[in-house]
This record gives structure tokens, sequence and C-alpha cells, in this order.
């Protein structure tokens, strides 16, 4: 008794704010209602972009609950192989098919009184979904091979990087399950959507980085913080977490700069003041574009020094206020058209393949 | 959640009048509602007669700078979870810093991308309805929990 105090003191609460940081309304709501869903029984089905942290949210979720001591199974179902999965969950009896030496339990029975976490329920074979329904239903599972079912106590948490909706209109998931599974629907924006939360996310990281490795001192330079802040993260906090792993062991000092950043997060954050340098010996120039980008930084600049006075820039800038005008729409607020095709957002290629 | 993302009333914010005209045309063929305010005064003013789902925001403007105008909005509560993007000049950093600093939610470098701009202004409207969502979801709950309780 006296023992388990102990640990019970030991263990440090679990804070929703460590698991899911973010000061954006999206996650501050998502964190209310993790800690509302949490204590209750009903199924939860989690729906976001791949590396959004659904299993953290999962994760979350078992902790909160009244299951927290008892175990948490996650369960990829795209990982296991559609013939293998029924008996990977469900286990078997011995001989029940080929290669088949022993009885087995399945995940089901392992995650008995505890939580099952079933990733990316979309990729279940339809078969599998009726059984699942019956275990959702009933509480009820039957090994593969087996004449008996036993009953189990566990809480379903599923989740799907798509929208399971779709799935079912395209009647490749059944509606029934659908239903029974998102009771309550938890829907996690992805990184883009919540750029304000960037800042907040990377010291999280830097952080941990420095708990880890007392006497480690390591910081972002701001410039280094817009390209981040700037960056789309199609791989969403995982990828961003990788990022601030990948650049503290690049940084050789204690200030992770712009310098040590891949390509296509830096391009979208260069300083203005990197000179326009052409040679005609580098090959063909377009004098228009370059006269028209020169145009776009000075009038910029004279705007910037202006306090944002258009008459007063005009001035700055020896031209005419009506002259001024004139140049500042050609700079644009649009791009012509023409360009529209070519523009692939620079900041939207995967860093990883 | 289409017919709502079209109906979406998204205020454009400069001192010029062309530019607000140019933002607000590409809004209309998109499917969105614009509406006009040429100063962070009228913004402000504006943002309380009208329900406004997300603002385009110039940062260079005289008089009340975009950045005040994004402090005013953030400050009062009414108005502090519209999400602003920000209209820069591609490579000015300085203004980008102050923007993540003051918790802008997105950005939009000129010169602007039709396909970004909407693209923009959809990803904030859906990341506004994924909240709403949230504390639907959380009125469900209740809602599950009264009736097995009964």
């Amino acid at each position: 008794m006296a023992l388990q105090a102990k640990f019970a003191e030991a263990e440090t609460p679990f804070a929703v704010e460590r698991a899911l940081v973010g000061a954006h309304p999206a996650i501050v709501k998502l964190r209310a209602l993790i800690e509302r869903v949490a204590p209750t029984e009903v199924t939860v089905l989690i729906t976001g972009e791949s590396g959004t942290g659904k299993e953290v949210v999962a994760q979350a979720i078992h902790r909160l609950s009244p299951r927290s001591l008892q175990p948490f199974v996650p369960v990829n179902c795209a990982a296991i192989p559609h013939d293998l999965l029924e008996s990977e969950m469900f286990g078997h009896e011995r001989g029940a098919f080929t290669g088949a030496a022993g009885s087995r339990h399945g995940l089901l029975a392992t995650a008995d009184r505890g939580t099952i976490f079933l990733d990316e329920i979309g990729e279940m074979p339809t078969g599998l979904q009726v059984k699942l329904l019956r275990v959702l239903e009933d509480g009820v599972v039957r090994p593969v091979g087996a004449d008996r079912a036993t009953r189990v106590n566990v809480r379903v948490i599923a989740a799907s990087n798509v929208d399971l909706g779709t799935a079912v209109a395209k009647g490749a998931f059944r509606e029934d399950l659908f239903y029974r599974l998102q009771v309550v629907p938890i829907v996690i924006a992805p990184l883009r959507e919540r750029r304000s939360d960037i800042p907040l996310l990377t010291e999280h990281f830097l952080e941990r980085i420095r708990d880890r490795t007392p006497g480690r001192e390591i910081a972002i330079s701001r410039e280094a913080m817009v390209a981040l802040w700037s960056y789309d993260w199609p791989g969403n906090v995982r990828e961003l977490e990788n990022m601030v792993e990948r650049l503290a062991i690049l940084c050789e000092g204690s200030i992770i700069d712009t310098s040590i950043l891949p390509e296509n997060l830096v391009a979208g954050a260069r300083p203005a003041t990197a000179p326009i340098a052409v040679k005609l010996s580098d090959g063909a120039v377009n004098l228009n574009d370059l006269v028209r980008e020169l145009e776009g930084r000075l009038i910029n600049d004279a705007l910037k020094q202006a306090g944002g006075n258009k008459q007063a820039a005009a001035r700055l800038l020896g031209l005419k206020r009506t002259t001024f005008s004139a140049k500042l729409r050609r700079c644009g607020v649009i791009a012509p058209a023409s360009l529209d095709d070519r523009e692939e957002d620079s900041t939207s290629k995967e860093l990883y393949g | 959640m289409d017919e709502a993302i079209r109906a979406a009333q998204i205020m454009v914010v400069d001192d010029d009048q062309d530019t607000v005209a140019i933002l607000a045309h590409h809004l209309r063929r998109e499917g969105f509602v614009p509406i006009e305010a040429n100063s962070g005064a009228q913004c402000l003013k504006l943002v309380h007669e009208n329900e406004v789902d997300v603002i385009l925001l110039d940062l260079m403007m005289p008089e009340m700078d975009g950045f005040e105008v994004v402090k005013a909005l953030r400050d009062n509560p009414e108005t502090a979870e519209i999400p602003i993007i920000m209209i820069t000049a591609r490579d000015d950093l300085d203004a980008r810093a102050e923007g993540m600093r003051l918790g802008v939610s997105d950005f939009l470098a000129k010169p602007v991308f039709r396909r970004q701009l909407a693209g923009r202004v959809r990803a904030q409207l859906e990341v506004v309805e994924t909240a709403r969502n949230a504390t639907a979801a959380m009125d469900r709950l209740e809602a599950v929990k009264n009736r097995s309780q009964h």
C-alpha cells in the first residue's frame, strides 16, 4: 500500500496542455472537448491529417479517463495486412488457419478494461467492420476458429486521416459502424490553419531538447522563426517536431539561424536587403522583371519609411502622387493571371518524401 | 459546409481603393461576400456592424497602421477570434515577424496569386468551423450523457 502511494506521488499528473500545445481557439476548444469526453465511456472518432496528433489525442483521452491504469493498445489498421488483421484484433484458436500452431489472444482482449485505438480505421476490410460493430454493440469478441465468443470491456477510439463520411457515401465504409463510432467526433486542424501556434510549438520542442540535454543552450533567430511560421507544414506538427530536432542537431552554436534551414523553408523569408546583382554574362536577363522587382522594393521601402502615407512615399522617390499610385498598381496586389498556373506555392512542398 | 463557405463575409482593409476593389472582385468570383474598408478605423467600425468571418488586412496604412488594427481587434473579446490574414510585400521580413508576434492568423505576399487568396481564406474558414464543431461535440456529449442517465 505504502509503495503504491509512493508511486502515485511520483507520477506527474497528465497535463493535456503539455501533450497538445497551442493557444489557437481550435486547439483550446479541442483540449476542453478532450477533458469532457475522457471521463465518459463514449466512442470517439478522431479525424485529422497525417501528423496532426491523432494518437496524442487518443492517449490524452485514455490517460484522463478512469481506465488510465489499464492498457492503451494502438492498432494501425493500414499497417497490418488485411488477412492478418482479424486474427491480430480478435485472436485465434489453435489450428484456425495454416500456421496457427497455438491459440492466441487478440489485441481487443489485450485492451480489456482499457482502451483500443484503431488508427486509419478507413482501411479496415468491410468483413471486419461487421465484427467490430458487434464488439461495440454487445461487447463480445469471437477469436478466429473459436466456437464461443468472450466478453471484453474496451473503450474504442478510432481515427482516420480522411473524412469517413465521404467513404460512407462511396460505399467504402459501413454506415452503421460510422454512426456508432462517431458518437463524439473530434477534428484536429492542420498546422497551416493555426499558424499562430508555430512559434509556441517550436519553443516547446526546443525546451524539450534543453531538458533532455542539460547545459545545452539552444534558441532560434527571429528570421528562422519567421521562416518556420511562413511554411505550410504538410506533415503538420510531426513534421515541425522533426524539423526542430534536425535543426538542433545541425546547429553548431546556440542559435538556429536561416543558414541551416532547408532551401524550401527559407525561400519565403529572405531578407529584403538581398541585392539585385545581375551580370549579362550570367545569361539572358529580363530587364522588365528586374525593373519591376526593384520598383516594388523601393516602393515598399518608401511606404515603410513614410508610415504608409502615399503622398510622402511618392516624395521620397521623387515621383508625383499619381505616378506613384500607377506604379503601385503595376506592382500589383494580384499577380497576373498568366503567373497563376505557374505558381506552386513554394512553401507547400513536403520536406520529406 | 460548402454553402457556408460560399456565403462567408470577408472584410478587405486597405487605404488604396483600387486595391480593395481588386481584392473584392476576386473574392466575389470565389463566391465570398466582400466587405470593403478603406482605413483601420473603418475596419474597426464595420467589424461590429457585420458578421465578419475573415479579415484581409494591408499593413501599410496611414494614421492607423495594420498592426494597430490587429492589436485593437485582438484586445476586444468580440473580435479577438476573427482570423486575420495580413497582406505584406513578398520579402518584408520585419512585417511578417511583427504579424507573427501579434498572432495574425496567416499572411499573403504581394503580388497575391488568385488560388492562394481563395485557399488561405478557405483555410481560415475551415479552422473556425473546426473550433465550432468542437463546441457542437461538447453539446452532443452532454445530450448523450443526459440520455444515458434517464
